[in-house]
């Protein structure tokens, strides 16, 4: 290090030309990463909105445009507002259980006197599976005839309390709610655990001396600090909850009826399996000023907790 | 007052131990179907089995696309991710280093895309491979992931560069170094954590994807998830093969979590909060 000073001052001279050189070498770095990501990302999202104009059926070669009639047979389609409804149902439902689930699992976690690190890891392994291979365990466990909770009733004699889990229109997306809460709070366990650990241990031992016990240090000490973790965790759920896909593709189909049918699924179902790309795009524009929203005010809540630290 | 400690402590644990029971069940409820043959798992669900059956997976192995499927798999997951932590720190270093109004404005181009849902563009994309001829290959998805990745790579990556001082690059530069070394030899092996990270997260997400795969490749090409879920079509009855491709699907997750497990914990922190 000593060394480079002296080389420094001397090569002082050279600086000017270096500088200009850095700058060709910045375009280098950046250039293939802006290829890719403005010819796969930005141009076909760009071409979304076009799209939605036409009636595209996603093979002919002919596009024929025509207008608004894909958003004004959206707005009077009841199909639409039953995904949008299961949509918000789903995202409500799914915030809620998922964070209390996750604070839960957190503070266990935290407090456990053993195998501390093994249970952590339990309940974070679900986030590691995939979607549909687990949608799919879920399914069968689900499973009327000889699915487990079926099983276990019947060995318990209570038979008559089976529920036709995913073949029933009201208990189908409850089904769903459980396998992605299952599958998903391990990962904002993660998110409260870190922000538990970042409370100094000396707020809860002076607190203990004033005389508070576990409730009261829970409501005004522990759960004040942990809002930073829980904005991110509540955001990262809502966008979560509103792209999701995979379990309602392997436990469902979209179904009962439209039972469980999202904007997603709708996106999915309309576009690859009716063969209507034009009409499909223009239902996810729909998602994509929801997570549009959700986004901005992420952002909006980050920024003013970092005025705050 | 010490007593009561001592309860509270074994209250908490068996609580946890309750829910880790529940949450585990899934999972060995379809490692233990993989070894049951089809009439066992329809008579008894829950319980272990009474052999080790193992046809199953003789089956699977030889009479099936899985074996290439999953071969498949791995090619997506390695290329994809070799491809990211290469193009990605170097333009996050660019950006990061450089500092000027341009390279700002790239750093917001780049971030607006976390915004865009992957069902928001697909259709066009779809569109757009066919017209490159790539539809059906292997290097659409790989094309896919990288692009799709660049946001939250390039956010993970310049607020990680941001905290390593500038002078030993800047010596290393004085002694006649290219910024090309500079980058390789010096500032690259200071990212491992965060490159480390990125493995985990994108590798992960990349090897469970179905929606994309199944949308983008032909049956030669398909994907080990793809592969479980067209199973599931087409062998409803037969449960016991279907377990044992699951569980072949779960066995290489579960030994990489145990290896890598404080990457994967601090990839997702790491994740998370920055994202």
């Amino acid at each position: 290090m000593a060394n480079s000073e002296t080389i420094r001052a001397t090569a002082g001279a050279e600086t000017v030309p270096k500088k200009k050189k850095w700058l060709s070498y910045s375009v280098l770095f950046i250039l293939p990463s802006f290829i890719l990501y403005t010819l796969f990302v930005i141009y076909p999202t760009l071409n979304s909105f076009n799209l939605s104009f036409t009636n595209w059926d996603g093979v002919s070669s002919e596009i024929h445009y025509i207008g608004f009639d894909n958003f004004k047979e959206m707005f009077r389609s009841d199909r639409f507002y039953n995904a949008l409804k299961n949509t918000l149902i789903l995202s409500v439902s799914l915030v809620v259980l998922e964070n209390a689930v996750a604070l839960i699992l957190a503070m266990l976690v935290d407090q456990v006197r053993w195998f501390k690190n093994f249970f952590r890891s339990i309940f974070y392994f679900p986030v590691l599976l995939s979607g549909i291979v687990m949608g799919f365990v879920w399914a069968i466990i689900f499973n009327y005839n000889f699915g487990v909770i079926s099983q276990l009733l019947d060995k318990i004699g209570l038979g008559a309390l089976k529920i036709d889990w995913l073949g029933n229109p009201d208990f189908a997306l409850i089904a769903i709610v459980i396998t992605t809460v299952w599958k998903g709070s391990g990962y904002y366990m993660i998110i409260y655990l870190a922000g538990l650990q970042g409370i100094p241990a000396e707020l809860h031992e002076a607190a203990a001396i004033d005389g508070a016990g576990r409730w009261q240090q829970f409501r005004h000490i522990t759960f004040p600090l942990l809002a930073g973790a829980m904005t991110v965790s509540v955001m990262l759920s809502m966008i979560g909850a509103l792209k999701i896909f995979d379990q309602i593709a392997v436990m469902t189909d979209g179904g009962p009826g439209f039972a469980t049918e999202t904007l997603t699924y709708i996106v999915y179902k309309v576009g690859f399996g009716e063969l209507r790309q034009g009409y499909g795009t223009a239902l996810s524009l729909v998602l994509f000023v929801l997570i549009l929203i959700v986004s901005l005010i992420q952002i909006k809540l980050l920024r003013k907790r970092e005025v705050q630290m | 007052m010490h007593k009561s400690r001592k309860s509270v402590e074994i209250v908490l644990f068996a609580v946890t131990a309750v829910l880790a029971i529940l949450f585990f069940f899934p999972v060995y409820f379809s490692l233990i179907s993989a070894f049951k043959s089809n009439g066992e798992i329809l008579r008894d669900a829950v319980a272990l089995p009474s052999s080790l059956y193992l046809d199953s997976f003789k089956y699977l192995l030889t009479k099936t696309h899985f074996p290439a499927a999953m071969l498949n798999s791995l090619i997506l997951t390695v290329t994809s991710v070799a491809f990211m932590i290469l193009l990605i720190p170097m333009a996050a270093y660019a950006i990061e280093r450089t500092g000027k109004k341009w390279t700002h404005a790239v750093y917001i181009y780049y971030l607006a895309g976390m915004m865009i849902p992957f069902q928001v563009y697909m259709i066009p994309l779809f569109k757009e491979m066919k017209a490159f001829g790539l539809y059906g290959t292997l290097t659409a998805p790989i094309l896919i992931y990288i692009s799709g990745s660049v946001g939250m790579g390039v956010l993970l990556f310049t607020s990680f560069i941001r905290g390593i001082p500038a002078e030993i690059e800047e010596a290393a530069a004085i002694d006649g170094c290219s910024k090309v070394r500079i980058f390789w030899q010096i500032v690259f092996p200071l990212l491992g954590p965060c490159t480390a990270s990125m493995i985990v997260l994108q590798g992960l997400g990349i090897w469970n994807d179905f929606l994309m795969p199944s949308l983008a490749l032909q049956s030669s090409k398909r994907t080990m998830i793809v592969e479980i879920f067209k199973f599931v079509g087409e062998l409803a009855s037969q449960w016991d093969m279907v377990f044992a491709g699951t569980t072949m699907s779960i066995v290489p997750v579960l030994i990489a979590f145990i290896a890598l497990q404080k990457y994967f914990v601090k990839g997702i922190a790491a994740g998370a909060t920055k994202g």
